[in-house]
């Protein structure tokens, strides 16, 4: 006899919860390989060079986008290069002599206390406030694309530098300007004398960048412009701008506003919450899981018959199948041999129900409705016939 | 480890404090310490978990649909008192009462729990791991850790069918006495001789017998009895489908529809595969066949044997029967009727009653019974039983819109190759029994006692 009973049952009970010890054995490697790479990660991140974020145009930015190269070529000809990042700085270097101002960046400076510095200026870029900065300049709605441009004028700064990297916006000077570098309905290159120096103004400062200055006559043209001889102002975006801040009333910000305790106490927050989750989230046990069985009711195959038949509008095998059952249930009620015809049958039926038996043969045995109506009535007429003869 | 809601509760007051008090930062850091002291301490100071020592006790066997208890003792071996929260982890369609438990166990004491299952499937159920949360004398934190004390209870089948067997069993007796007073006919055996009473055949009068005695003597005779019963269950894939409604609610399976209001559309609830109502009718069976004196016999069979019970004795059959059947689930594969075939005939030598138990598919018996059932009915006399559907019955009734006609007519298909596949069987000379689930167990003891009748055992 092979009956299978429940197993012995144990009485003794052992702990399952891994100790300190398992849990060290077992987490060592995971750890170790945690540390070395939180290691190379710190090591790698020590050793790399402190980058900022990159200041186009900058003298002091060795990046692609920065101008050292052409501040250090300036200073190996012998010109002072003079990194300010303030109008009032500036203002301050102009005091000591006749200087050049070159302009990289208006977006944090007043332009209007720019204007009032006097000497050369050179001015780099469609800045906020050019028309200012530079009064009969003329921007055309056109926009050049950057590339190799020839000067085509003659200026001798630009003749002799040749052909160089340009785009930008097009401008037009005022009359008595000289503009280089034609494209569009205007030039790329406009200098004119203005307010005892003379102003240039350059629509892209692309050819000035440490990426670039090494193409075509790019560089020759930023010593041309600049490398005057005299000193060069060269004014920068501010290193830290001011932060925006908006002023309520009596110029306090909501930040003045709140008392400090509020910062800590939403630490303390965070820390209740963390404190919470933890007793929220801790299992009391393991999940338990079980094998179920599968759940699907018999009769699932039939009703996806019966879809099939009333998707396709499968009127004929549908009426077959009606007409076959109750054939199918009738022939031993009418005491006949499992195989009869449908003749037999007919006949048979015919005599029991004193019907017409052309229509109890076209009722059996005739073609299949012609719509989903005369299908029900077909199965209503099978219904009748067979309560006729069970219950006569 | 593990923390309590008084150290939610501590951290949230916190931020009161860190609010209002003059140093914020301070009173944070000072918060923070002395939630973590108290953590500390708690843990320092909870009785501990693992030492912990667990003791069993209670039932192993409990029939579906009623309740059993097992007794848990938590023993506690350390120097300090284990208070706290104690789940005993058993698989869901266990239905185990409470699912968790307070405990305060002194130290070097033990206290007991009463768990109480309430099993919604048949099979064997064990208990996965009992969990301590012990919690320390400030209420801040507590150690927390498993155990494993193993138990298992066996679900039985609940053998509802049973309500049956008195009038089957008075049946057979009038079986049984109709016989002593008639004529001897097929399928009868002798019995004893007695005295003759008036209306008793003449032709029954034992002559020799009355020559030796100064009394009319008659013979009696009586049903055979040792006949052998063979049940063969279908554990393939057709058993699995669910027929009827469930008698006691299944796991998974809301039994109103989880309290909402559900409509006619609603999908009735699946109810219980054919592998139980075929396990019912078994039982039935083999109580009314061990009663008349026959020897039952039991086989599982899908594409290997998964239960053989064979030789035993009447008064331990149905419980033998009932603890193989326990742990038997329809597997999702065609049944390999083959190799039951093999299986059956290795197993009986002689002459028995095959009663198989499977579902009259038109589809799955074509390919798999019929090729091999003359190698089986050309020695044995088989009874093929199967669980209809009354779903379907109710499908081909409903006739009344063009959507149910459809349903209807395929109703009528699945009935008709029922129809059929049982007239083949028949031809083959196999007795056919199709019921619905809730009258197959009484319609299989009819039949079996039928055969008994006609001494076709």
């Amino acid at each position: 006899m092979s009956v299978q009973t429940p197993a012995p049952q144990a009485v003794e009970s052992s702990a399952t919860s891994p100790t300190v010890r398992s849990v060290w054995r077992s987490g060592r490697g995971i750890a170790l390989v945690g540390v070395l790479v939180v290691l190379a990660a710190v090591i790698g991140l020590l050793i790399s060079p402190d980058r900022g974020p990159a200041r186009p145009l900058d003298p002091g930015d060795a990046s692609l986008s920065g101008s050292k190269a052409l501040a250090e070529l300036l200073r190996d000809r012998g010109v002072t290069v003079d990194r300010v990042d303030s109008v009032p700085a500036a203002a301050a270097k102009a005091a000591t002599g006749d200087r050049v101002l070159l302009i990289t960046d208006t977006a944090y400076h007043d332009e209007f206390a720019l204007t009032r510095i006097p000497g050369d200026r050179v001015i780099v870029g469609d800045l906020v406030g050019l028309p200012v900065l530079a009064p009969g300049i003329r921007m055309e709605p056109d926009y050049a694309r950057a590339r190799s441009r020839e000067p085509e004028c003659g200026l001798p700064a630009a003749t002799a530098a040749g052909s160089a990297y340009l785009g930008g916006p097009v401008m037009n000077g005022p009359g008595g300007a000289t503009a280089c570098y034609p494209a569009g309905d205007g030039h790329l290159l406009v200098r004119f004398p203005y307010g005892g120096g003379v102003t240039t103004v350059v629509a892209d400062g692309g050819f000035m960048t440490n990426q670039r200055l090494a193409e075509d006559g790019n560089a020759a043209l930023a010593l041309n412009l600049i490398g005057t001889g005299k000193p060069v102002t060269w004014l920068v975006r501010p290193d830290e701008p001011p932060a925006v801040d908006l002023p309520g009333e009596e110029g306090r910000s909501m930040h003045d506003l709140m008392p400090g305790s509020i910062r800590w106490a939403v630490y303390m927050a965070i820390i209740a919450l963390a404190v919470t989750a933890f007793w929220r989230g801790r299992r009391l046990g393991p999940v338990v899981a079980e094998r179920l069985p599968v759940i699907v009711r018999a009769a699932e195959t039939v009703e996806g018959r019966g879809r099939l038949y009333r998707a396709r509008r499968a009127r004929e095998r549908a009426a077959d199948a009606l007409r076959e059952g109750t054939v199918d249930r009738l022939v031993p009620r009418l005491g006949l041999a499992s195989g009869a015809g449908r003749h037999e049958v007919v006949a048979a039926l015919a005599a029991r129900t004193g019907q017409d038996p052309q229509q109890l043969g076209a009722l059996l045995y005739g073609p299949p409705p012609a719509d989903d109506p005369g299908l029900v009535a077909l199965a209503g007429h099978l219904d009748a016939i067979e309560r006729q003869v069970i219950e006569p | 480890m593990a923390l309590t809601g008084r150290a939610g509760l501590l951290a949230a007051l916190g931020i009161a404090v860190v609010l209002f008090a003059p140093r914020p930062g301070a009173a944070l850091a000072g918060v923070c310490l002395l939630l973590a002291a108290g953590v500390l301490v708690d843990l320092a100071f909870a009785g501990a978990v693992r030492p912990l020592r667990f003791h069993r006790s209670g039932e192993t066997l409990v029939r579906l649909g009623q309740r059993a208890t097992v007794e848990l003792v938590v023993e506690n071996p350390g120097g300090r008192r284990v208070r706290g929260l104690l789940r005993d982890a058993w698989p869901p369609s266990a239905g185990a009462t409470p699912r968790t438990a307070e405990i305060d166990v002194p130290a070097g004491e033990r206290r007991r729990i009463v768990v109480t299952l309430a099993p919604t499937r048949r099979g064997d159920r064990s208990s996965a791991a009992v969990t301590v949360r012990s919690v320390g004398p400030l209420g801040l934190a507590a150690r927390q850790g498993s155990h494993q004390a193993p138990w298992t209870v066996r679900v039985l089948p609940p053998f509802l069918s049973r309500k049956h067997l008195p009038s089957r069993l008075a049946r057979l007796r009038e079986l049984d006495g109709r016989h002593p007073a008639l004529v001897r006919g097929q399928g009868t055996e002798f019995d004893s001789l007695r005295e003759y009473v008036v209306g008793d055949d003449v032709r029954s009068i034992d002559w020799r017998a009355t020559a030796r005695r100064n009394d009319v003597v008659v013979r009696t005779w009586r049903p055979e009895r040792d006949r052998r019963v063979l049940i063969v269950l279908d554990t393939g894939r057709t058993s699995a489908g669910r027929v009827g409604e469930a008698p006691i609610p299944m796991a998974g399976a809301a039994p109103t529809g989880g309290g909402l209001p559900t409509g006619p559309d609603a999908l009735p609830t699946p109810g219980w595969p054919r592998l139980d109502w075929s396990m019912d009718a078994a039982l039935l069976l083999a109580a009314l066949a061990a009663r008349a004196g026959d020897r039952v016999d039991f086989l599982a069979h899908d594409r290997a044997v998964r239960a053989w019970v064979s030789g035993a004795s009447r008064t331990e059959l149905l419980s033998s029967l009932v603890s193989a059947m326990a742990p038997i689930e329809a597997e999702l594969v065609e049944a390999d009727a083959q190799a039951m075939v093999a299986a059956v005939l290795s197993r009986a030598k002689r002459r028995c009653l095959v009663v198989l138990l499977t579902d009259l598919n038109a589809a799955a018996l074509d390919e798999g019974l019929m090729p091999v059932l003359p190698q089986l009915s050309s020695r044995h006399l088989v009874l093929v039983a199967g669980v209809s559907d009354p779903r379907v019955a109710a499908m081909a009734g409903r006739r009344g819109t063009a959507e149910e006609v459809y349903d209807a007519a395929a109703a009528e298909q699945a009935q008709l190759g029922r129809r059929r596949i049982t007239a083949r069987l028949r031809r083959h000379g196999v007795e056919v029994v199709d019921a619905p689930p809730d009258d197959i167990a009484p319609a299989l003891a009819d039949a079996y006692l039928a055969l008994k009748a006609a001494g076709r055992l």
